[in-house]
């Protein structure tokens, strides 16, 4: 960036982290600057809510990029991409457990859904209140409890199918 | 042959009819596809026309890996087309699965589902590779006695182009 | 009139649902107009995000540059540049230059593809035949720079692979020269061509509330005056050292995405022009490890779509833990179907295409259902793509004659 845009940057983000840190307790190491166009915040499951309707509603985050799933053992990880106009991002990260629901954000963000759908489709994630519509990415005839993106997930042969060549060998042969 | 085979047989060497179906990949080698048709290659002018329906195509090119979803889909139009009738797996996913084989939603190349008569490799397969390609499956229809036949022997030449063509190869020479 | 232009009237292609292809657009329909489409994506679904796992970083590069064989450079520079943000690596100044000549010079041949696709959506075959003649000029430059048209392997961790020879950049400036020319050609066709103003006028109209609120991105929010550009917001690469403007318009329509995309266009050819001059000295690259430490980081990237968000997460390890993609293209899903309210079904090729999708639209299945008589057929893209053209053609809006300035031998 050039040295103005990144003063300007720079000052904006210090600013988003200092109102933050006057509004919500974070344990240590919760809230980082990455750059000045890039902040971290994790949070738990119970604060995540309002944690989330602060930085939209009143710090003017009013882009979700995307939404990350990550598979963390019992629990899902989850990123939620924030930004907004001037170039800064803050990244809402949370943890639920496997089994436990969360809340859609389409009231935030109505192109939320897709994102969910992600989520849904390939990490098993439990969404509320989300907007019905076709799954996305997997096909329809994909079954259902079948998350490819589980750590422990396999592929399954079906019976007639050719085989996947097996994914760990072809990489270890191949010039990393 | 008979005469009706003959008669089919100069009409696919005059003006193949193509079909062009992607499994929708990355779509690299549709475009190059469709710049053969363009004024730089004008694949045309060799009578190559692409056409829209399974009908009426002598050839079908294939791009993309065959993904589970895609499967059927390409084995039914397939069907479709009336024989005598030639595949070509234009790129290297549709060749072997490329890049994405052993990703868990891709079966491989397009010959996982239907036979293929020719190989068009390359990532993406260029212009003028697809412009080699057909020009030597149509040369080998000249010299095949019937009908739906793995090519005769052809040579592999070198593309007198420099920009990194490959040569392609009939399914024969891919054994 | 009416009845014969009812699309319940065509017959159905050779394609019948009893193929079990799941349709890409479900269109609900009044007659003409369209009340409401859904749009079934993921048809191409490979597997790349677990792929990435599955493989070594350096792997990955050449996975991930094949997401899309458009922007398949953007992909790659949002994934390594998330790479090494996490291993902290600073690139010599050289690299960054490359990649945003690299960058940009996708631009110019994702737009000129464009141009020629929304020709021949709208039946201007010409168009596409011209604006893809033109290209050839960039994809033989990419060719000659990088050793292939598409997928150009160029990044590496910590660089570039290939240096840009001295004798090059005169070459490349030549091209530019050229292409600048054949853009303004299409500029002037743009505004002066009343038909093609007629027809891009006041079709898929997204307004500038709806376009935020929906999160769209690129060149298809810039059109409805959306001021937002990754290049000048969160600049990477060499963008901080260069100035240009980023072009946006108010018609919040297909024209006005058109007219956006060909002033972009005009941007990139300066900021190519200011690469070159500026090209400084120095390595391309700098070591990286094998091994990318535990980290994570997010990395954004203007595409010629618009927005692409890479993010990645290292475990110490030579594969990554996790990467996500986000394609500019997944952005504009939830808009679509707003554009296409209210409008006729033959302007719904033109819109879908407006948009520039990443994926290709021609095998894509529509299904029709009207509301008033309660038909329902599946036409295939194609089908419903020739139908809008003859539609607009009754309406005198017919462009297989028209003319482009300064074609023949340029």
């Amino acid at each position: 960036m050039s040295d103005e845009h990144r003063a300007v940057a720079a000052s904006d983000i210090e600013a988003v982290a200092a109102d933050l840190q006057s509004k919500f307790t974070f344990p240590e190491g919760a809230l980082k600057v990455q750059r000045a166009t890039r902040l971290w915040v994790e949070v738990d499951q119970g604060s995540f809510a309002e944690v989330f309707d602060h930085i939209v509603k009143n710090l003017g985050f009013s882009i979700l990029c995307t939404i990350t799933g990550l598979d963390l053992g019992t629990d899902l990880g989850l990123i939620y991409h924030l930004a907004r106009d001037g170039g800064i991002m803050a990244n809402v990260k949370t943890r639920v457990p496997k089994d436990q629901t969360m809340k859609s954000v389409t009231p935030y963000f109505a192109g939320a859904a897709i994102y969910e759908s992600e989520l849904e489709d390939l990490l098993g994630a439990r969404i509320d209140g989300k907007p019905p519509g076709p799954r996305y990415p997997l096909p329809e005839d994909w079954p259902q409890g079948d998350h490819p993106l589980l750590k422990d997930w396999k592929p399954k042969t079906v019976p007639g199918e050719a085989k996947p060549s097996p994914e760990g060998e072809k990489g270890a042969a191949s010039n990393g | 042959m008979s005469v009706f085979h003959r008669i089919v047989r100069w009409a696919q060497r005059k003006s193949p009819w193509i079909l062009h179906f992607n499994t929708g990949a990355c779509n690299a080698c549709d475009i190059e596809i469709i710049a053969a048709l363009t004024p730089r290659f004008d694949l045309e002018r060799l009578g190559v026309q692409l056409k829209g329906t399974p009908r009426h195509c002598d050839i079908m090119a294939c791009s993309g890996p065959v993904t589970r979803q895609v499967k059927d889909r390409l084995v039914r139009i397939y069907e479709q087309v009336p024989e005598p009738k030639l595949v070509v797996a234009v790129g290297t996913c549709a060749t072997s699965g490329g890049v994405f084989n052993g990703l868990y939603n891709v079966m491989g190349g397009i010959d996982q589902a239907i036979k293929v008569d020719a190989y068009i490799p390359g990532c993406p397969a260029s212009p003028q590779a697809i412009i080699d390609g057909f020009a030597k499956l149509i040369k080998s229809l000249e010299m095949s006695p019937q009908p739906r036949t793995t090519a005769a022997s052809v040579t592999t030449e070198m593309s007198p182009t420099a920009q990194g063509t490959v040569p392609a190869v009939t399914a024969e020479e891919k054994k | 009139m009416a009845d014969s232009d009812r699309v319940v009237t065509v017959p159905i292609g050779p394609q019948h649902p009893a193929l079990k292809e799941p349709e890409s657009f479900m269109v609900d329909l009044r007659g003409e107009k369209i009340d409401a489409v859904r749009m079934r994506f993921g048809y191409n679904h490979r597997g790349i995000e677990k792929g990435c796992e599955q493989r070594s970083y350096t792997q990955d590069l050449y996975l991930v540059e094949r997401v899309c064989g458009i922007c398949s450079y953007s992909h790659s520079t949002a994934f390594v540049q998330a790479v090494e943000e996490i291993a902290g690596l600073e690139l010599p100044r050289r690299a960054r230059y490359i990649r945003t000549l690299i960058a940009e010079l996708e631009r110019i041949h994702s737009h000129l593809l464009w141009l020629g696709v929304a020709g021949h959506e709208i039946g201007f075959d010409t168009l596409l035949m011209y604006t893809w003649r033109d290209r050839e000029q960039v994809m033989i430059l990419l060719a000659r720079l990088t050793g292939n048209r598409v997928n150009y392997g160029m990044n590496t961790l910590g660089g570039v692979r290939r240096d840009i020879a001295p004798e090059m950049l005169p070459e490349i400036l030549k091209v530019v020269d050229s292409l600048e020319e054949r853009t303004k050609s299409y500029i002037e066709l743009a505004q002066t061509e009343q038909t093609l103003i007629q027809r891009l006028s006041h079709v898929g109209k997204l307004s500038k509330e709806d376009a935020l609120r929906l999160g769209t991105v690129g060149p298809t929010a810039r059109a409805s005056g959306v001021d937002r550009d990754v290049r000048r917001d969160d600049p990477y690469a060499a963008y901080s050292d260069v100035s240009f403007k980023v072009v946006t318009a108010d018609q919040c329509d297909v024209y006005g995405r058109t007219v956006v995309r060909l002033g972009e266009l005009m941007e990139t050819y300066s900021i190519i022009r200011q690469i070159v001059k500026n090209m400084p000295d120095g390595p391309i690259a700098i070591k990286a490890p094998r091994r990318i430490p535990e980290g994570e980081a997010v990395s954004r990237y203007e595409a010629p779509r618009g927005e692409d968000v890479h993010y990645v997460r290292g475990n110490g390890s030579e594969k990554p833990e996790r990467v996500k993609v986000r394609a500019p293209t997944l952005a504009n899903f939830s808009s679509v179907s707003k554009m296409l309210e209210d409008g006729y079904l033959a302007d719904l090729p033109i819109v879908i295409a407006a948009i520039d999708p990443c994926f290709s639209c021609t095998d894509r299945m529509v299904s029709l259902r009207d509301g008033v008589s309660k038909d329902s057929r599946t036409m295939t893209w194609e089908e419903v793509s020739r139908m809008g053209i003859r539609w607009h053609r009754d309406r005198g809006l017919d462009f297989s004659g028209l003319r482009i300035r300064g074609g023949a031998g340029a």
